[in-house]
């Protein structure tokens, strides 16, 4: 959940301006982080590169002289003290934690660490991420297990792949990096941390959503790695073996598959429908109104537009809908162009304005309902032109990537329940192979593809956590 | 009625909604573990000798929610249901004893509401389901056709463990008493692995209380408010609470009726209430919830007075609140304007 929305709208527009000064392209991994003063050596361990609190400056130079590379995670108000104290050779990068500081502040302390160290990469940490789960309905507090009923609920998801896209097109010269703390009510996980399954799920889902991440690792897993104990070990080799898979080279070759555009200036307005627009496999695309040109809508079947448009903007929707597309507004009452037409009744508190070949739903006011909305987008989106359907799958999201050339087609697959299922799936597009792998089965089972009109269908046979599908030999269906 | 799994849980409004417990004495460790099963999240919270012996017990109620859901599963071509569903209907057809006491279950409550709740609905769900997935609504004679298959009393059961249906294209889909069922053998399980207090819930939308937590009354739950102004409550103990609710309307379509069918009328039923009942077992919360938002408060208040040991609360999105008890209390909570804090009622509503 966004906090202060003006506050972090501001913080969002100064950390666009400062991550375009700080551009590392290409970055794209998964960090550990480091807490424990104990740390076996870096060739035991397998890992090159840790993240380590700039604080703990005894921990830093242990875990240089066990042979890691360390990236300092350094607080806004810090970057002074720490330029000064600690030299360049020491690091292998900047981690900056925004926290709650100002935008001026952040600005300030990313200014100044990149001048102190210009050849260091410094990146900026979203640190409001939720911990990747399948969520039930009870609320375990610290006095307290607490229920609220509802109806019969399919299961909820905390993911981060709205928080992912959003962070591209508002911090668009960094990989968004993002932390999550752990969400542990279990009083056995409160003692021992995590299972395995939580680590794989975390680091499957950056891979995913081609993220960075710094994983947290449990006070006691550091602690029982560091004492040599064997079922330690076996969860590190399990998260090495996840890193493997969610790190390919192909990362940043492929960009995500959308055909629904939204259009939004801020976090706060778009946040819960996107995120579930991602729950319902709904793939899209973030779009500010000030990236908005006459080429950039082309790859969308469906706009929603969170942001109130200007002339700019409206015109550019208008035409989008005179072309044949369906523009879904939300919050903004015009006057608009379209508004001259006739208005039609859409849903119970919604019109629709028939614009050219297609039309203009207007939702006069914000999203109340983020599930109830995410399902009409789906059905909005005509049959023949559904990117991605997925049966059995409650628990699954999967976000197709399109490889360049348009013969071939990536789609990353989690499974938040964490236990294998089968899976159905339909891609749009012909292809004529069909490649699993998972990170225990990286290279791969050929999977049967069928062919049905314009839409290539298969099933996965087990999905536990991670799987990635390769569709190639055939024509994706063009927009 | 697994089409109510498509409906959303606004669960980040529940996370915020809850106030917090009066219980402030430390707190014994507890296993908190969820499952997804019946196409939706199970989770249970154990209290026991160990958080080991919890955890082991708590694996084994989950086993039994999944084998039960292989029994009573209407999606999986495999399970104990389905094989009844397509079976020959011209003869009785032996079942496993689970599916043989849930439907015996089911149809009593279809006796006691006059076959408002009806496990064999299913085809008029299907139905709706999808002429609404091709924007449009059922024709006359789609659903004409349809309703002819539907009734409880199509469904006859031979003892010990045989069902014989009265018509070719009757099904039995246990969407509305299968979560609450499912709850009750898993407490059983716990049971029979020394567990005493522990809180079982399936989807948010039946909840089942053994016991009560170390030094309280027992297991606080809040219940569906659509209003946001009732705040109404159970201790429960021993007992389980279910809520019933219609889907939401579409934002951006008119062709959303919601997933809950009338089967009177063969078409979802339109009602702006969500109901929350509590009652002594799962599967009769479960399936007196569905039932009790079909025929409303007027009816089924009176409905509630003839069973022992249930409480209904029906609450619409203006506020409109109806309380009917015969033994269990619901209590309400922060902000009625005009309500006690504590409200005990044999029957009768309050508004």
């Amino acid at each position: 959940m966004m906090a202060s929305g003006s506050l972090i709208l501001m913080r969002t527009q100064v950390l666009t301006l400062v991550c375009l000064l700080a551009a590392t392209p290409g970055w794209s991994k998964v960090l550990l982080r480091w807490t424990q003063s104990s740390i076996p050596p870096a060739a035991t361990m397998g890992i090159k590169e840790l993240v380590v609190s700039w604080e703990a400056g005894a921990l830093i130079k242990n875990a240089r002289r066990q042979g890691y590379r360390v990236f300092a995670e350094v607080s806004v108000g810090q970057a002074e003290e720490m330029t000064k104290e600690t030299e360049k050779s020491d690091l292998a990068g900047i981690v900056l934690n925004p926290g709650n500081s100002q935008p001026g502040q952040i600005e300030l302390d990313l200014h100044q660490l990149r001048s102190a160290y210009p050849a260091l990469p410094v990146l900026v940490l979203n640190a409001q991420a939720k911990q990747p789960q399948m969520k039930g309905q009870l609320v375990i507090k610290k006095d307290g297990v607490l229920q609220v009923t509802s109806p019969t609920a399919q299961p909820w998801i905390d993911s981060n792949l709205a928080l992912v896209r959003l962070d591209q097109v508002f911090r668009p010269a960094q990989t968004p990096l993002y932390e999550f703390q752990w969400d542990l009510s279990d009083s056995l996980q409160q003692e021992y941390g995590p299972n395995t399954a939580d680590y794989s799920l975390a680091v499957a889902e950056a891979g995913a959503f081609h993220a960075d991440l710094i994983l947290n690792l449990h006070p006691r897993l550091q602690t029982d790695l560091s004492r040599n104990a064997p079922a330690a070990w076996v969860v590190l080799r399990q998260i090495k073996r996840d890193l493997a898979f969610s790190s390919p080279g192909s990362k940043n070759v492929s960009e995500p598959e959308a055909n629904v555009g939204v259009i939004t200036d801020a976090y706060q307005k778009s946040y819960e429908p996107i995120n579930l627009f991602g729950r319902h496999n709904i793939p899209f695309a973030v779009l500010k109104p000030s990236d908005l040109n006459p080429q950039s809508l082309d790859a969308f079947d469906l706009l929603v537009v969170f942001a109130v448009p200007d002339e700019h903007t409206a015109t550019r929707i208008a035409d989008f809908a005179s072309k044949g597309g369906l523009v879904v507004l939300v919050g903004a009452h015009g006057p608009f162009p379209w508004q001259s037409g006739q208005a039609i009744p859409a849903g119970e508190h919604s019109v629709a304005y028939p614009t050219g070949k297609g039309r203009i739903i207007e939702l006069p006011g914000p999203v109340i309902d983020p599930e109830t909305f995410a399902q009409d987008i789906r059905r909005l989106i005509d049959k023949d032109k559904v990117e991605i359907s997925l049966w059995n799958a409650l628990t699954v999201i999967a976000v197709p990537y399109r490889v360049p050339g348009g013969r071939e087609k990536l789609v990353e697959l989690i499974n938040y329940a964490q236990e294998p299922i089968p899976v159905q799936v339909q891609v749009r597009g012909s292809f004529s192979s069909v490649l699993y792998a998972t990170p225990d089965r990286p290279c791969c089972d050929s999977l049967t593809p069928v062919q049905r009109g314009e839409f290539t269908e298969f099933v996965i046979p087990s999905l536990r956590i991670a799987g990635r599908v390769r569709l190639t030999g055939g024509r994706s269906t063009a927009h | 009625m697994r089409w109510n799994n498509a409906l959303a849980a606004v669960l980040f409004c529940a996370s915020v909604a809850v106030a917090p417990t009066e219980a402030s004495q430390p707190q014994s460790p507890f296993v908190h573990k969820k499952k997804f099963a019946m196409g939706t999240v199970f989770e249970i919270v154990a209290y026991g000798e160990s958080p080991a012996q919890a955890r082991k017990a708590v694996d084994q109620a989950f086993r039994e929610i999944v084998r039960l859901d292989d029994v009573m599963s209407d999606y999986q071509a495999n399970s104990a249901l389905s094989r009844l569903n397509h079976s020959s209907h011209s003869r009785p057809q032996s079942v496993p004893p689970d599916l043989y006491r849930v439907i015996r279950e089911a149809l009593q409550y279809s006796d006691l509401s006059g076959g408002k709740f009806d496990v064999t609905v299913g085809p008029l769900v299907n139905l709706w389901k999808a002429a609404i997935r091709g924007g449009r609504t059922p024709s006359s004679a789609e659903q004409d056709k349809v309703r002819a298959c539907v009734g409880y009393q199509k469904v006859e059961l031979l003892p010990p463990d045989r069902v014989q249906f009265h018509s070719p294209c009757v099904q039995i889909d246990l969407g509305a008493i299968g979560k609450g069922y499912a709850l009750d053998r898993a407490a059983d399980v716990l049971r029979s692995r020394g567990i005493s207090r522990a809180l079982l819930d399936a989807g948010g939308s039946t909840t089942l209380a053994m016991g009560a937590p170390p030094g309280q009354a027992g297991w606080l739950v809040h219940l569906r408010d659509p209003s946001n102004r009732v705040d109404p409550q159970v201790v429960l103990s021993d007992r389980s609470v279910s809520t019933s609710e219609q889907t939401p309307p579409s934002l951006l379509s008119r062709a959303s009726p919601g997933h809950i069918i009338d089967p009177d009328k063969g078409a979802p039923v339109r009602t702006p209430f969500a109901v929350s009942t509590v009652a002594n077992t799962g599967s009769a919360s479960d399936a007196l919830s569905t039932t009790l938002l079909l025929v409303g408060p007027e009816k089924g208040k009176e409905l509630v007075k003839n069973v022992a040991g249930v409480a209904a609360i029906w609450i619409s999105p203006d506020g409109h609140l109806q309380l009917a008890s015969s033994g269990p209390q619901i209590l309400l909570g922060g902000g009625a304007p005009g309500l006690a804090t504590r409200v005990e009622t044999d029957s009768g509503g309050l508004r």
